[in-house]
């Protein structure tokens, strides 16, 4: 029998989190993994997808782009299995690095499945654990839909997806969110050829700003990747030709080649996995376990964080919330209290955004808004680059000239968007951003400047006036 | 024929509980009903019934063993003679009603078996939460339950005595119905807005089975005393957290404002602010609090609620001003450093934790001098200079020793109050480094000769510098004689963690009517007793100063007192 003050369940980016500022605070810390430290997210999931999606940009521009910066290069050989041993590496360094740290914050690792007997007592390979607290962080898995069983072979979720050794043929991606896209994106550009079936009208419908998920919706087109929407996957059959995927459009049938079916449809948590019922935790229909604004579960000693207590599932959600939970049990008067959760599609170009898209914030009530878009085009980094699809959007409040939402596609939007979600949270205007000097040529000068052209007056683009006076009503 | 005896239903939410006891053992003979076994769940311990009767053949589990719901408990033979229908399955047990001493009221067997239920069904659980109790007032003792489980409340009907720091109140009920459950035990700290007790629906007469509906999603229903704070899904008496609503995503405020808001318990939804575009500031969330003068810093502050603070009293985050000097030439900056440093910490932490006053009085030592005169001559063979300090000693441990709340001390970190049975003396000994504070160790046993010689001992050698660490600690009281050096009175602090210093001052001549109208003079003296207000109240002060002078002015009844 083991003793702990607290027992963090999940090594990923919640759970690991979770310990080191448990172990900090002084608090004896366990965590539990079945598989490897970091989870998913170092895994099987962020970091892995990045590095291939990473290598498949290179490998495209050294294509594409090369050419017209004078570079001749005959010819380039993929080593797709140095690619993955590369790929791996990443994943595993990351892996050892949460090792580490848990290591030097004298956290117990525990390695096995975890199985709550009660409220206060848990089992991991038969060994029974006590802790005044739990943190239960197992996260969320590949949501598989009838008639696609993940073989991991053939039909692969993301997680097969990232372990394949080859560039397969034909490739059907089932589900048009970031997931599936992110996949198809970068195995299109190594060479397959990739079919993108997606049951809604638009990519990333719902998820994203919808004029940023265009923007990647024609990059995709432009580079071969076929569209398939409002399509349903019925089901598929194996043929001595690799495989026969059957989707419905608008009730008609239509036969899909492939040679491997990749299925993203979304994920679940994990709310029905460790036996929660037996220590009296909630979990609701769809497996989420019911939290509150301090990550406490129903059980007052036990609390969930990540994908497993709700949307939405993203990593640096999870890592908010461990550090959270971590204070709550040391006593602390915290609650989750983010203003928002910034998301980013690593996709050509990458999308992100941070605070409301502008349906969002209608329904909160602000009925008058100030919009506008700065496109990359017109910034001098973006263009060195070669790269200059896409535009930073803003939305701000017409009256408090607030800022509300910043939409981002284009190069590097994973970096720019930080200044966005800082700017939210300090409950900047405009003004705040516009007048702040940010350095030349780099791609964040474009949100200086989409702040400016939501005011009417960006200097790099040709605006009309918003109103016929030429001022801009300040609040 | 073999019956199973499985283990029932315990309770909503229950799925297992630990082997306590057996109450029966293989060979028993057990009547339907009869309890057989003590399970612990982690709501209560229950007995479990036998459902039918029996000779018991097998115990299916050891003491300490975990039993899960529907596992085989018993096996029992079953008695040749009611060979009817041997139920293989039990019935709802009586769960917890099965240990509660009440007589067996046919009735209070039935609603009992909701105790360890959190929500229910239909109308449901209800519970009764502590309401505001004033301005201020977060808190307060529970001193008397006015209802017990099973009582029938009215609305307004008074369920609890709570004491605060300002009355005792009795707290009516917000809604009708029948108690469940009683959330604390008396002597228990109730914060606003806990759970106090928990109430079954109205019309909560036995219903006529009780459903096992699983535990959905239902968080606690809408309290009349429309709740300021934020409880949380999960809060039972196992210790319900309180936080101020979540700020709306149209609040503007920085998420650091954010952070102080929720440790000064600021609901920023309602609040307008000041800054542009209506952002709240820090000073809007600080301004919004006027009572509590001293906010804790934001980063890191353990919230104020559960009773683990340790070490520090309330309020010890000293701020730290800086002197913006206007005539930088003119003055001379020194570290402060050392004993001087020490002083000031000391003293600070003094006074912003012990609530100060100080009473005065002057007394007639004119035949305490004559009677310190009458010794002169023996003392001074032995060589030692007996000053008035000793006798000052001896008549204050007289004092303290029928005022104990004198020789105390406040531990704050554990709300209690420290007696001691023991009287170490400190004395301000004017250095050269600064004020320090010798301790004579147990002074009631020593002489004032050895008291004497104790006293010019440790402050010459405090002038020199010389004092170990252990001579100036542990003191119970302190006394401080700066009248050798002027003043008619002074307000000294309190040397913390004691509760009281007395002050003494220079011995003058005093005009004075005596009886008969005639003019005298008599050698006065005067006496403060500087006492912590938390613990001394001020009556208490001005008897422990009018016995204390009744001795000093009488050197025969200061007599009487020595050991």
């Amino acid at each position: 029998m083991q003793n702990f003050d607290i027992v963090v369940i999940g090594s990923g980016p919640g759970g690991y989190v979770a310990a080191i500022r448990a172990a900090q605070l002084g608090f004896k810390t366990a965590v539990i993994e079945k598989e490897a430290l970091g989870g998913v997210c170092l895994n099987v999931g962020c970091i892995p997808s990045k590095a291939m999606i990473t290598a498949g940009h290179h490998w495209h521009r050294a294509h594409h782009e090369f050419k017209t910066m004078g570079f001749n290069i005959k010819s380039i050989e993929l080593d797709f299995k140095k690619l993955l041993e590369w790929k791996n590496s990443v994943s595993s360094k990351m892996s050892s690095g949460v090792a580490q740290l848990l290591k030097g914050n004298q956290i117990t690792v525990i390695k096995g499945e975890a199985s709550f007997k009660n409220s206060k007592e848990l089992t991991v390979n038969g060994e029974a654990i006590q802790a005044k607290n739990f943190i239960v962080a197992t996260g969320s898995r590949p949501i598989e839909i009838p008639g696609f069983k993940f073989d991991e072979k053939d039909i692969l979720s993301s997680t097969g997806a990232l372990a394949l050794d080859h560039v397969p043929k034909r490739v059907v991606a089932i589900g048009g969110g970031y997931i599936g896209l992110e996949i198809s994106s970068y195995l299109k550009k190594f060479g397959s050829e990739v079919t993108v079936v997606e049951a809604q009208g638009t990519l990333l419908s719902g998820v994203v700003d919808p004029e940023c998920a265009q923007v990647v919706s024609r990059k995709l087109e432009k580079n071969g990747v076929k569209l398939v929407l409002n399509a349903k996957a019925k089901g598929q059959k194996k043929t001595n030709d690799g495989y026969d995927v059957t989707v419905e459009i608008n009730g008609k049938e239509e036969v899909l080649k492939a040679d491997k079916i990749i299925v993203t449809v979304g994920r679940r948590p994990n709310g029905d996995q460790m036996n929660l019922k037996a220590a009296g935790i909630l979990v609701d229909e769809r497996g989420f376990v019911k939290v509150d604004a301090q990550r406490r579960t129903n059980v007052p000693h036990i609390f969930a964080i990540g994908d497993i207590c709700g949307q939405p599932m993203l990593a640096h959600k999870a890592s908010h919330e461990g550090v959270l939970v971590a204070e709550v049990i040391k006593g602390h008067n915290r609650v989750y209290d983010a203003k928002t959760v910034p998301a980013v599609v690593f996709t050509d170009p990458e999308i992100a955004s941070a605070g409301l898209m502008e349906s969002e914030a209608r329904a909160k009530g602000f009925n008058d808004l100030l919009i506008a878009k700065f496109p990359f085009a017109a910034n001098g980094r973006a263009v060195s680059m070669q790269e200059t699809e896409g535009f930073v959007k803003m939305i701000a409040d017409k009256k408090t000239h607030i800022l509300l939402g910043v939409h981002i596609v284009g190069p590097e939007a994973s970096n720019i968007i930080s200044e966005a979600v800082l700017a939210i949270e300090m409950g900047a205007r405009l003004e705040d951003v516009a007048l702040t000097i940010h350095p030349h040529p780099t791609l964040g000068e474009t949100m200086m400047e989409a702040a400016e052209a939501t005011l009417g007056h960006a200097i790099h683009i040709i605006q009309r006036p918003l109103s016929t006076n030429g001022k801009n009503a300040h609040p | 024929m073999a019956t199973e005896v499985r283990l029932p239903e315990l309770g909503e939410g229950v799925t297992e509980g630990e082997l306590v006891k057996w109450l029966v053992k293989p060979g028993d003979s057990v009547k339907t009903d009869q309890a057989i076994a003590e399970i612990m769940t982690d709501k209560a311990t229950v007995e479990v019934p036998s459902p039918t009767s029996g000779v018991v053949k097998e115990l299916k589990f050891k003491v300490g063993e975990v039993i899960k719901v529907e596992n085989v408990l018993i096996t029992l033979d079953s008695v040749g003679t009611s060979a009817l229908a041997p139920a293989a399955k039990a019935p709802a047990p009586q769960a917890a009603a099965a240990k509660t001493p009440a007589a067996p009221q046919p009735a209070a067997a039935q609603p009992k078996t909701q105790a360890t239920s959190t929500t229910t069904n239909g109308s449901g659980t209800l519970f009764v939460k502590l309401p505001e109790l004033g301005e201020g007032v977060a808190e307060g003792e529970l001193v008397k339950w006015l209802v017990k489980p099973g009582d029938a409340v009215k609305v307004d009907q008074s369920v609890a005595e709570i004491m605060t720091d300002k009355a005792t109140v009795e707290v009516p009920s917000t809604m009708a119905g029948t108690v469940t459950e009683l959330m604390f035990k008396v002597g228990e700290v109730v914060k606003v807005e806990n759970v106090l007790l928990k109430l079954s629906g109205s019309g909560g007469t036995a219903q006529a089975a009780p459903i096992q509906t699983p535990v959905t999603s239902k968080p606690a229903p809408p309290v009349q005393n429309a709740p300021k704070m934020q409880q949380p899904a999960g809060a039972t008496a196992a210790g319900p957290v309180m936080y101020p609503p979540v700020a709306d995503f149209k609040v503007l405020a920085t998420p650091s404002t954010r952070r102080l808001a929720r440790e000064m318990n600021v609901d920023l939804n309602s609040m307008s602010g000041s800054g542009l575009a209506g952002r709240v500031t820090r000073d809007d969330v600080m301004k919004s609090k006027p009572q509590s003068a001293a906010p804790q810093p934001a980063a890191g502050t353990p919230a104020p609620s559960t009773g683990s603070q340790t070490s520090h009293a309330p309020g010890m985050q000293i701020p730290k001003p800086g002197y913006q000097s206007p005539a930088g030439a003119a003055e001379e900056r020194v570290p402060l450093i050392g004993v001087r440093k020490k002083i000031a910490e000391n003293l600070q932490k003094a006074k912003q934790i012990i609530p100060h006053f100080t009473l005065m009085d002057e007394a007639d030592v004119t035949q305490l001098v004559g009677f310190r005169e009458s010794m002169k001559q023996a003392t001074e063979k032995s060589g030692v200079k007996v000053t008035y300090l000793p006798f000052v000693m001896k008549a204050l441990i007289a004092t303290i020793r029928e005022f104990p709340m004198l020789n105390a001390s406040i531990d704050d970190a554990a709300g209690e109050i420290v007696y001691k049975k023991y009287f170490n003396l400190g004395f301000a000994a004017d250095t050269p480094n600064g004020l320090l504070v010798p301790v004579i160790k147990s002074a009631d046993q020593k002489s004032i000769l050895d008291l004497s010689k104790e006293i010019v001992d440790l402050s010459t050698r405090a002038r020199e510098g010389k004092l170990k660490l252990d001579e100036m600690r542990n003191a119970t009281i302190t006394i401080t004689n700066i009248g050798s050096v002027g003043g008619t009175y002074a307000t000294p602090v309190i040397n913390h963690p004691e509760v009281a210093i007395l002050g003494m001052y220079k011995i003058s001549d005093k005009l004075v009517l005596e009886e008969g109208g005639k003019v005298g003079v008599r050698k006065v003296m005067n006496f403060t007793i500087t006492c912590d207000h938390r613990l001394i109240d001020g009556a208490v002060a001005a008897r422990v100063l009018k016995a204390f002078i009744n001795r000093i002015q009488n050197p025969g009844v200061l007599m009487l007192d020595m050991h």
